[in-house]
């Protein structure tokens, strides 16, 4: 007998037979001219530009303490005082957690057990908490995109449950736009089961047109970039 | 407002033309989505290059689709997902019944997606007893209201706020300062969709585009239920038309650089969102896994029609990659909107997608309404020849026998007249007579008879008053004599 995968697939083969298709090639298309490199700076002010555009905020920071500073200013800000957090080695800053406890910040951690009544009590405990910290693991200055990849210590839901967002982006990680990235770090697509590319705080326009952000994701997005 | 709409396609144009806040509505938000469009093209550097690119990258991906099929699944079941196939809708909705009871899910979460609309996925749940909730705030709005989406990436642009404050109102129990603005309608939106995805077991998401080479699938959103829906239940189940692939993730970046440009003039979505298999375990105690995402990926490949469409003259239809600006662009759309068309897919990828799929003899009407100006190509990012394949759809009616009788007729009495000169030169002299006794500024507001259809809603230029002949011969007389 044979399978729906069998049947679909046959079918397939017999519509190509007819099919009528402008401009198809038997070969993969080869890959556009890779454009030109640009400079760091140049890609520190596009994604300045174009994040602060979509109502995210940018900040800078040069050594550990400048960045638990910016981190525990924006959390006074919102008057958060718990946060979900990539693991320290993640996050590349070590002694970064720490930091952040000793100014009465204190880091939410977990571990999604694998079954369904553990997991839905962590998931409701998550909810509340006031921000989220990650690292990333590129980012792009056409159109202001964090690039995160899960993995172990590396969890989706730091950036995405918690109001507010706050991702650490090393300039030396920049890439002028997504074929750029995919082109120098193939190898990213695959590393976790997830990436993300966050552009700015969660937003719709379904009611009239009218443009509101956190209707799911995080209601603001802050990025500290270090050299 | 009442959403029962009429049987006949003409009666579903003609309420809607009736229709005055709709018109308003549109004409605001079509306006709107083409500028940023037009405006986020004009920002990218090398835009033709990439389109030039994307349509070779989607043409090749259809030309050589089993062995791209073959290559995803392979792939995506390495990195752990649970590949099914469906053939039609119900083989479809079956499954994602079938994977909801054998994990005991009580209650779905869903994000936007036009294959389950397609395959009438939230019915067959429901009917199962799964409750399952719409978490696209445009989608929740039109699930509320038991209403239909009616365009593909904006699905309540035919709603005023008023509407959606008296749903959340009398259905939900808002209290005035909930519906009091838009952003206070959408922080209850929030709060009311995130209590279901706390309680979720199970995410259904559609997929944008799928990339053979590392299994993946990408999906992108804006308000972040794409992640949601894809990260906080047990097991997500994701809807893939099979003609949705691209064979590598560099493919996928190039199509990205146009798909929300395209769509909504954003550079990029606000989420992007690529998985690859559910969530990874710790190889060993020692070593740990990630911390969330989904145990179960399931990946439903759907059929339905699209491979005996491949077996057509319409096979370039499968290039789309559903942006939506084809809608935004073309004049029929923007005067009726996306629920006149009937179908699932409005606008002229719909006309074009619903006969394709569904069958010529159901959808007769849908590829003459449209002028063929050719707006839809100019935009559309992987250059589909759209007005091609409206006449090609057209040339079919005609020989099925499925187009109006008076068609036929009219082109019967036009081609006797036409093949006879001395008919020809009176039937001329007698229309441009009457023609010119009875218009108003060189037009026609009202014809005789069965022409009077086309009048209804649009003026006819009146004939010339003299015939091309009859003007030249003076003139060519003249010019022998001299």
């Amino acid at each position: 007998m044979s399978t729906a995968r069998d049947r679909m697939l046959a079918a397939v083969r017999t519509g190509l037979m007819s099919a009528e298709l402008p401009d198809a090639s038997p070969e993969r298309p080869a890959d556009l001219p890779a454009r030109a490199a640009q400079t760091v700076e140049a890609m520190v002010t596009r994604f300045t530009t174009d994040l602060t555009a979509l109502t995210g905020e940018v900040h800078h920071a040069q050594a550990i303490t400048d960045l638990a500073d910016a981190i525990a200013g924006i959390a006074a800000t919102y008057s958060a005082s718990d946060y979900l957090s990539w693991h320290e080695s993640a996050l590349g800053w070590p002694g970064l957690i720490d930091i952040l406890t000793s100014r009465g910040l204190r880091r939410v951690t977990y571990d999604l057990p694998f079954d369904q009544a553990g997991r839905d009590a962590d998931v409701r405990a998550l909810a509340e908490v006031g921000f989220g910290l990650t690292g990333s693991d590129a980012a792009i200055s056409e159109g202001g995109g964090i690039v995160l990849v899960s993995g172990p210590g590396r969890g989706r839901l730091a950036s995405l449950l918690p109001p507010v967002h706050v991702a650490i982006v090393r300039t030396s990680q920049l890439y002028p736009s997504l074929p750029d990235l995919l082109a120098a770090r193939p190898d990213l697509v695959d590393r976790g089961s997830n990436v993300t590319i966050v552009a700015g705080p969660s937003r719709t326009a379904d009611i009239e047109m009218t443009l509101t952000h956190g209707v799911h994701g995080p209601k603001r997005v802050h990025a500290i970039l270090t050299a | 407002m009442s959403d029962a709409q009429p049987v006949t396609f003409h009666a579903r144009v003609d309420k809607a033309l009736a229709d005055t806040a709709l018109h308003q509505a549109l004409s605001t938000t079509m306006n709107r989505l083409a500028a940023n469009r037009t405006n986020a093209f004009a920002a990218l550097p090398d835009a033709d290059a990439l389109r030039d690119q994307a349509r070779r990258i989607r043409a090749h991906t259809i030309a050589n689709l089993d062995r791209y099929l073959e290559q995803f699944t392979a792939a995506a079941e390495r990195r752990g997902c649970r590949i099914h196939w469906a053939e039609s809708a119900a083989d479809a909705a079956a499954t994602v019944v079938g994977i909801a009871k054998t994990s005991g899910v009580s209650l779905a979460v869903k994000s936007k997606s036009m294959l389950s609309e397609e395959i009438e996925l939230n019915h067959a749940l429901e009917a199962a007893g799964i409750r399952v909730v719409e978490t696209d705030l445009g989608e929740f709005v039109v699930q509320i209201a038991h209403d239909r989406p009616s365009h593909i990436i904006a699905p309540i642009i035919h709603r005023r706020r008023e509407d959606v404050a008296a749903l959340f109102r009398d259905l939900l129990g808002a209290t005035d300062a909930d519906v009091a603005t838009i952003p206070a309608m959408t922080a209850f939106a929030r709060k009311t969709l995130r209590h279901e995805f706390i309680n979720a077991g199970m995410g259904v998401s559609g997929v944008n585009l799928a990339v053979a080479e590392t299994g993946s699938l990408c999906l992108v959103t804006n308000e972040g239920n794409g992640r949601m829906t894809t990260t906080m239940p047990r097991v997500h189940v994701a809807l893939l038309g099979l003609e949705r692939l691209v064979p590598t993730a560099g493919d996928l970046a190039v199509v990205l650089q146009l798909l929300a440009r395209s769509a909504t003039g954003q550079a990029m979505p606000v989420y992007t969102n690529l998985l690859t298999g559910p969530r990874r375990r710790g190889d060993s105690p020692d070593s740990r896994g990630e911390p969330d995402g989904p145990d179960e990926l399931h990946v439903v490949i759907v059929d339905n029609g699209r491979s005996k469409l491949l077996g057509t003259e319409l096979a370039e239809i499968l290039y789309c990659v559903r942006c939506g600006a084809c809608l935004n662009v073309c004049p029929v759309y923007r005067h009726i909107g996306g629920h006149a068309y009937g179908g699932v897919y409005p606008g002229p990828v719909g006309s074009v997608v619903m006969p394709g799929l569904e069958g010529l003899h159901r959808w007769a009407e849908l590829p003459q309404a449209s002028s063929l100006c050719g707006a839809c190509r100019d935009v559309c990012p992987v250059r589909i020849d759209l007005p091609r394949l409206l006449l090609k759809l057209r040339a079919q009616a005609v020989q099925g026998h499925m187009a109006p009788a008076w068609l036929h007729a009219g082109m019967k009495a036009y081609s006797a007249v036409a093949t006879r000169p001395m008919a020809w030169k009176m039937m001329g002299n007698l229309v441009g007579r009457l023609g010119a006794g009875l218009a108003t500024h060189g037009w026609l507001s009202r014809l005789p008879g069965p022409l009077g259809a086309w009048t209804e809603s649009r003026d006819f230029p009146a004939p010339a008053a003299k015939s091309f002949t009859n003007s030249w011969r003076p003139k060519a007389d003249r010019k022998r004599r001299s």
